[in-house]
This record gives structure tokens, sequence and C-alpha cells, in this order.
């Protein structure tokens, strides 16, 4: 709780004041600037609901990355695993001619299985032969985004499909609208619900517990006969399975189609998001408003304040320097 | 074209694609000889390539374009150096984060310095000369700091602080201070790969030019067993990679899996390369006194 808390300070101190220096160096003065993103994310109901849009496809890639931290196990992999997941969408909404009840299910079904797959594949390479899961997510990102853009303008090319995009989904694929007349929809109490059930899973039950042995104390955990490398598997394809429905819920809540641009960048945003939360399932829903605020609001700073919205991300890798304090790899990079 | 003419075209293109490769597994190489894993080499890339192309807008010179590439690269790790040395955080998520934060930065960069999104205008580029000079200087580099690494006192101390940093400061060596000068100094010859990039290959910058060429570079610092010269072997070979995609999109093969060709070739080589080599002891260990 402390460490939380101090957490959290650290990163209001980073995000205030290289904020205001940023808006400083682009002529603009940080009230104004602050005042242009806080108003931005929060000014009114549509606006309120574009944040919460922004704290959905942030929170399920902080959740996934979390479950593999807790592991010892760093997914960076994240963005590559929304972008398969919301490929699969993508295509499955266009291709299963079925009723909303059924199909929707499936899709997500599916889009959770190609993310977990891409997820376990590291996971796989790691516990197989020892292939350290940073750089093999890291490559396996650009291999995902070259594989959709082949994928969806190739084989799986469909009728009415334009550049680098699918067909718009039918209607039955749609996830339905949360507040009328904005873009928000169920999937972001889908995420609250993930999160919920994360953090039951974290702290109540043996796999949870399997999970922070394996990560905090390795060695101990071998000898107390947790096999690691199935482990290792089973949390990266965990991990990616529930980014890949994250990348689900933007194509069939947001786009209604699959865009190979469908994310900038939430998978690497989201690493912040898990630190600031400190991993906690619950926390990380409070960090991922924070960030969905900086998300929605960097717009309108742009646009009212003249000051580029990607200082933002900016901010957000400082974030995640400032809370490295902590050992979360524990195991060891090679070997 | 002819065999042998499509042969050396495909050598000359290895070489440009491997030059930055080489500079960036350079950089890697020098830092997790010290014990800090540098994640962040792709963040130095970006910082390279942009303030190259800032310092030649600014000043209608290539070179005070090199220079300042260098000094921002080298400014970038001495973020990672100082976390890594005097906070004791672990090294691959604060390397993440400085990739995070030169990209956003850059792209920030670009809108106040040239006051529009996306890409640079062009400026005084290096030219063909220039770029040249870059791909031979990557392999005069390598010839240096494996001589440094291998067989000067500076070297030693070096690797005994990736070896056992305390072993080190027992015998009377500031690990903590070794380590962060590695990590700048590694910083600054990565940049190089940056500068590389925008100013010699091209004539701008423009957002995610660097690609990923700094993760494939981690994975040649492994595939080399972290020595300069088993680097620039990998990174030519990744290199090599990177230039077929475009012998063999001409032979009708699909260009987006052509591009995946040296991130696959990456990902097999970590695969079949890992377990068989043995990284210094205390690589991505935090040390603290």
């Amino acid at each position: 709780m402390q460490r939380t808390l101090r957490d959290l300070l650290i990163a209001l101190v980073v995000v205030f004041g290289v904020g205001s220096a940023a808006m400083l160096i682009a002529h603009a003065s940080p009230i104004a600037g602050f005042g242009a993103l806080l108003d931005g994310a929060l000014g009114n109901a549509s606006e309120f609901a574009e944040t919460l849009l922004q704290t959905t496809a942030l929170l399920f890639p902080a959740l996934g990355i979390a479950l593999a931290f807790r592991a010892g196990l760093f997914n960076i992999g994240a963005e590559g695993q929304i972008v398969l997941g919301g490929m699969t969408a993508g295509i499955l909404g266009v291709a299963l001619p079925l009723p909303g009840l059924v199909l929707i299910p499936l899709v997500l079904a599916g889009a959770a299985c190609a993310g977990g797959l891409w997820g376990g594949l590291a996971g796989f390479l790691k516990a197989r032969f020892g292939a350290n899961e940073v750089i093999s997510t890291l490559m396996l990102n650009t291999v995902a985004l070259l594989l959709a853009t082949y994928l969806i303008g190739g084989p799986f090319k469909q009728p009415g499909a334009g550049a680098s995009e699918t067909p718009q989904l039918p209607a039955a694929a749609w996830l339905p609208v949360l507040i009328p007349n904005t873009r928000l929809s169920v999937s972001f109490l889908l995420a609250l619900l993930l999160a919920g059930a994360l953090w039951y899973v974290f702290g109540r039950t043996v796999f949870g517990y399997e999970l922070r042995a394996a990560g905090e104390a390795p060695e101990a955990a071998r000898r107390a006969g947790i096999d690691l490398g199935r482990t290792a598997l089973t949390a990266m394809t965990l991990s990616g399975a529930i980014a890949g429905l994250g990348g689900a819920t933007i194509v069939m809540g947001v786009l209604h189609r699959f865009n190979t641009g469908l994310s900038p960048g939430y998978g690497f945003i989201a690493i912040a998001v898990a630190l600031v939360g400190n991993l906690d399932p619950l926390f990380i829903i409070l960090a991922a408003f924070g960030f969905g605020i900086l998300q929605s609001g960097s717009i309108a700073m742009q646009a009212e304040a003249n000051v580029p919205r990607d200082v933002v991300t900016l901010i957000e890798g400082l974030v995640i320097i400032a809370l490295a304090g902590r050992r979360f790899v524990a195991q060891r990079r090679t070997s | 074209m002819n065999a042998a003419g499509a042969l050396f075209a495909l050598l000359t293109l290895t070489l440009v694609k491997a030059t930055p490769l080489i500079y960036a597994a350079l950089g890697g190489v020098l830092s997790e000889r010290s014990g800090v894993v540098n994640i962040g080499l792709e963040g130095i890339l970006t910082a390279g390539a942009f303030f190259a192309v800032v310092g030649s807008a600014a000043t209608g010179s290539p070179l005070a374009g090199v220079a300042a590439g260098i000094v921002a690269g080298a400014l970038l790790a001495v973020i990672l150096a100082f976390a890594a040395t005097r906070l004791g955080v672990d090294q691959i998520v604060a390397g993440t984060g400085l990739n995070i934060v030169a990209l956003g930065g850059a792209a920030y960069g670009l809108l106040l310095i040239f006051g529009q999104p996306g890409a640079s205008r062009e400026v005084p580029s290096l030219g063909t000369t220039g770029e040249r000079v870059l791909t031979l200087l990557a392999f005069v580099l390598t010839a240096l700091l494996w001589f440094a690494l291998f067989r000067t006192p500076w070297g030693l101390r070096v690797r005994s602080c990736g070896e056992n940093p305390r072993a080190a400061e027992i015998a009377g060596i500031d690990a903590l201070q070794t380590r962060f000068w590695a990590v700048v100094i590694g910083g600054a010859i990565a940049s190089l790969g940056g500068v590389y990039l925008s100013l010699a290959e091209l004539d701008l910058y423009s957002d995610g030019m660097t690609a990923g060429r700094g993760y494939i570079a981690l994975a040649a610092v492994i595939f080399g067993r972290w020595n300069p010269w088993g680097a620039l072997g990998a990174a030519v070979f990744f290199g090599f990679f990177a230039a077929l995609q475009y012998t063999l999109q001409r032979a009708g093969i699909p260009s987006e899996l052509m591009q995946a060709l040296p991130y696959v070739a990456a990902l097999v080589a970590l695969a079949g390369f890992a377990g068989r080599v043995r990284a210094p002891a205390a690589d991505g260990v935090p040390f603290e006194r």
C-alpha cells in the first residue's frame, strides 16, 4: 500500500514536472496546457466516454503484462498480440454469418486464441530453448504487424476491404454501446470484470501463488515442485490472450473493422499502466484511468494550447523509467 | 543484370543494411560487458537519427549533424546509466522506458522544430562518400572496441564489472562509475547507427525509421557472444537477410513476408543460441554497494 502510494506520487511528479517543462518549451503555459488536457478528457459526457474508451484499451494489455510480470516475465509483446487479436476479430466477424449472441463470444474467443498463440510462442521459446522473452516478444511485435498486413491483403482479403484494413463488421458482431451517442461499448465492463477476476486469481488461487513464487523466488519454486517452464508458457499464453482480447474489443467496439493501425502503442503504454498500478489489478484500473485521461486529453491539449500531443508518450516513457526501481524480472536473461 | 552484378548489388546492400546494426550491436556489447543490459538501443538509434537531422538543419553542416546525433545518443544513455548505477533499477524495464521516451520525444520535436508530423524536411546529408566512410568506420570501431575490451586495462575493468562487480570493487575498481561510462560510451557508439540511417542512407528523419533495428542488434549481441567481432558478424548476417528481401521481392514473394525475414532470422538465432552461450555473469544484475 505504502509502495503503491509512493509510486503514484513519483508518477504524478513526473507527469506534472516534465509535462510543464515540455509545455514551456512549446511556448504554452502549463496551466493552460493541463487545463486544456483535463477539460478535453473530462469536460463533458462524450469526452468522459472517450476517456473511458482509452482506459479500456489500456486496461486489457496492462492486465496481461501484470500477469506475466508476476511470473517474472516481461511481455513487451502486447502490441503485436493486440494486432493479431484485432485481426482475428476483423476476419472472423466478417466471415461468420451468425447471430450476435453466438457470434460475439466466438469472435472474442478466437481473438484471445490468436493473442495467446503469439504470447505463448515467446513462452515456448523461453521454456524450450531458454530464449529471452524480452527480445523475442520485441521481434514478434514487428512480425505480427507484417503478418497481419500480409494476411488481410492476401489470403484473407475480403470484398470491400480497403488498404491495410478489413471490410466493416456486420452489426451482429458489434459490441453493444454502453453510453448512447458515444463510442464507449460494454468492453469497458468486460475489462473491469477481467480485472476483478485476475484480482481473485492472483490473491486467492493456487495458480496465482505459483505465478508469484516463480516470479519472486524461482529457485525455491522449482524446489517446491513448480514447473518453471510450464509456468512461463502458461503465463505468456494468458498474457497474450488478454492483450489479444483487448485488440478484439477495439475492433468490435470502436472501429467496427480491423485496421493495422488500430493501436497507437497501447501495448507499450500499458507497461507504464501496469507499473503504476503496482501489478495489482484493482490499482491498475485506476492507473489505466489516469493514463486514459492523458491519452484522450492530449488531443485537446494540442489543439488548444499548441503543445504537440506526443509529449504524452515521452512522459509515459519517463514514468516507466522512474518506476523501474523494483526487480521485476527475476529470471536471468539467458541460460 | 547478370548474376555477378546481382550478387555484387546484394552484397553492397548487405553492408548498407548491416552498418546501423553494427553500431547498435557494438554499443550493446560494451554496455553488457560492463553488466548493464541496454534494451534502449532502439531509442538511442532514434535519438541519433533525429538529432543528426536537427543538427544538420540548424547549421547546414552534416558533420555538425553527426556530432549532434552522437551527443543526443550519449545523453539518452546517461538516463539509463544513471538509473542503472545510482538507482539500481530493473535495467530491462528502464530500457523499455527509454525507447518510449525517444519515440515520443522525436515526434514532439518534429512538430516543434520542423512544424510537421511524420517526417522532417530534407537536410544537407553526408552523401555517398559519407555513407561509405561510416560503413568503414563501423569496421574500424569494431577492431578498436575489441582491442579496448580485451587488450587494455580499461577493458579488463569493464569486463570484471560485468562478471563480478563486487570482486571488482574489492580490487579497487569503481564498479558503478565503470558501468556508467560503459553505458554512455556505448550509447554514443550506437547513436552512429541512427546517424547513418537519417544522414547517410537518407537525408531526413521520419517517424519509425529505426524500425526495430535496435532490437535486432540485441539479438546480434547474443548471437555474437558479447564479442565485437562476433556482433559484427551477426549484424552482417541479419543485414544480409534485410538485403535479401529486396532481391526476393523482385521474384514475386509478398513484400511483408520478406520484410519479416531479418526478424524471423533473429528469433531463430535467439532460440538456437540461447543456452549454448554464456552471458557476462552479472549482465543485467544491478550492483549496489
